[in-house]
């Protein structure tokens, strides 16, 4: 060789990036696995919520043609309806009703997350490939967002349409009183929230499969993470959206929203300490077999019930506050990942 | 034109130099031999030139002038990273695929000819492929992308004799039908004697020699592997004997 020519350098003028639809080919075209993944864990239980919400439905309706609502056989049949779909009162995990079923459909989000999201930059990290993807004519920042950005975009619409079957399952329970739509384990379903968590555990798991350069300890964080932040968001963050409403009287049942704490306060306005009620109410009606008696107690020497509730009117609000914190968290995350791909070296 | 241009060019991985102090011009037009020891810096002064990691100090310019890594950059310049990574999982022709979406510049009839010649089945895995078939399909792509400059770093490491053999023939082909400079890097002179027309020996980040192979041979007059054990002695003064195959 002796020819000093190169005339295959890149031309100089005009040079526009690649299209995002090619790079989105490829990142399609990678993520064909996870998407047959996730079609099939979505698709078992979606037929799995298909079957269980006609039997439910046809079930309630038989309890609301019953006439009159009244009558022992028909409150029979609403009792029977409840311990038999949304399960009974003992341990959740031992009724094997719907409220099992919730329970256990919590882990769903994290696991569509961890297992679309880990992968994605720690595999290519890991074998090498990067090597390959960034140094092609596209350049490493527009992979990066196709790669990150695209599943995030697929995956929260594929959840966020399935959370119409978790409406139509739930539908009996709602109607009926039983269940509040605010039960964390509803809300957590229904929704912007199904969506929602599933697209934090997925930029979770991008994330710090980027920052590890592996999939298996990616996945392991996100996990703990994720169950340690869903589980406080329901029991510490979420009652707080919104200053709780304050109401006298201890109400529960149908529409009575989501009750924060309840106390009781003395004659004189002061409010009375667990210990001080269990000094003050007489062990024997305190023992007592009826369920009002304790109350009725209360209210005969001038006590008066309070509590503090989430009214159930204030759902939608809640759902799209915490869709939104989510989704702002997400984008954080995935905008972490590209800003370590970008300054990461070989 | 320079096709790689270093200037005190030096790479910190935590606290260890991998590359310091290295300036360095590479012509193009040439079959560039860059020989030194396991741990010269060899990689770390690709890897720089193609973009994947930024310097820790001095700077890096590729294709005459234009900085390394940038866009222009990218398009101009193929790489294959030592033992060729590619994606496993795809078939053939897929992989293909993923990089004509990922490149403006793509020659598929270039890339499927050489398959074709090859025998490398399009629907067979990538993942299945032997490693002289892994490496000549990590060629195909880099030569489809048509670039001005083909880099590759410890191209034979993982291949048997035979299949380095058609690998460098293949090399050399492709260098003289499209007229484009060649970069590759390698611990084995011998394996790059038959083929370079420019050798540089590098040795702890610092050039030892440089010079096109028939000036070398012409001042030297000595063989180019005898020319090349003589500096990389000269750089290595504590120990002898790094230079050997792994």
């Amino acid at each position: 060789m002796t020819t000093g020519t190169t005339n295959a350098s890149p031309p100089a003028t005009a040079r526009r990036p690649m299209p995002w639809r090619s790079i989105g080919w490829v990142t399609l075209r990678q993520r064909r696995g996870a998407m047959i993944g996730v079609s099939v864990l979505l698709g078992v239980i979606a037929i799995y919520l298909v079957i269980m919400a006609i039997i439910q439905n046809n079930a309630y309706a038989a309890v609301t043609a019953c006439h009159p609502a009244a009558a022992v056989k028909c409150q029979q049949l609403a009792q029977d309806f409840s311990s038999t779909y949304w399960g009974g009162h003992d341990s959740a995990l031992q009724s094997g009703g719907a409220q099992t079923v919730s329970s256990l459909m919590f882990v769903v989000p994290v696991l569509l997350g961890v297992f679309v999201g880990a992968p994605l930059i720690s595999r290519e990290l890991d074998t090498g490939t990067f090597r390959f993807a960034w140094t092609q004519g596209a350049g490493r920042t527009r992979w990066a967002l196709s790669t990150l950005v695209l599943p995030a975009v697929l995956l929260t619409a594929v959840t966020g349409a399935f959370t119409a079957l978790f409406w139509w399952y739930f539908r009996p329970f709602l109607a009926d009183g039983q269940v509040s739509e605010f039960l964390p384990l509803a809300f957590a379903l229904l929704g912007v929230a199904f969506a929602a968590w599933t697209l934090f555990a997925y930029a979770l798991a991008a994330f710090t499969g980027t920052l590890f350069r592996r999939t298996v300890p990616a996945m392991a964080v996100t996990l703990i993470v994720y169950i340690v932040l869903a589980i406080g968001t329901a029991t510490a963050i979420r009652p707080h959206y919104e200053a709780p409403v304050t109401e006298p009287g201890w109400n529960q049942g149908a529409g009575a929203g989501w009750v924060i704490s309840s106390w009781i306060k003395a004659p004189n306005g002061q409010q009375l300490s667990q210990a001080a009620v269990n000094r003050l109410v007489p062990a024997s009606v305190q023992n007592s077999q009826s369920p009002d008696a304790f109350n009725n107690w209360l209210t005969s020497h001038g006590y008066t019930m309070w509590q503090s509730v989430q009214p159930d009117s204030r759902f939608w609000q809640f759902q799209l506050i915490e869709g939104g914190w989510l989704l702002v968290v997400s984008a954080l995350l995935i905008a972490g990942a590209v800003w370590l791909i970008r300054r990461r070296g070989a | 034109m320079n096709v790689i241009e270093s200037t005190a060019l030096g790479k910190r991985y935590r606290r260890k130099w991998a590359l310091r102090d290295c300036t360095l011009d590479i012509p193009g037009g040439h079959i560039v031999a860059l020989v030194g020891p396991n741990g010269a810096g060899k990689t770390t002064l690709l890897t720089m030139a193609v973009g994947l990691t930024k310097p820790t100090e001095g700077g890096v310019t590729v294709l005459g002038g234009v900085p390394a890594g940038s866009p222009d950059a990218l398009e101009g310049i193929a790489f294959v990273a030592q033992d060729a990574p590619l994606y496993r999982n795809l078939p053939v022709a897929d992989m293909l695929r993923v990089a004509r979406c990922l490149n403006r510049c793509w020659d598929q009839r270039r890339a499927d000819d050489r398959l074709e010649r090859l025998g490398i089945p399009p629907r067979q895995k990538v993942g299945e492929l032997s490693g002289g078939q892994k490496a000549q399909l990590a060629l195909t792509i880099a030569l489809a992308r048509r670039p001005g400059l083909l880099v590759l770093d410890e191209p034979l490491a993982a291949l048997d004799p035979v299949a380095r053999d058609d690998f460098m023939t293949s090399v050399v082909e492709a260098a003289r039908e499209d007229d484009i400079s060649v970069v590759l890097s390698s611990h084995v002179l011998a394996e790059l004697e038959r083929v370079a027309t420019y050798l540089i020996v590098l040795v702890r980040g610092q050039v030892q020699v440089a010079g096109s192979v028939k000036d070398l041979l012409a001042s030297h007059g000595a063989g180019l592997e005898e020319i090349a054990l003589r500096h990389l002695r000269a750089g290595v003064p504590t120990t002898s004997g790094t230079d050997t195959a792994r």
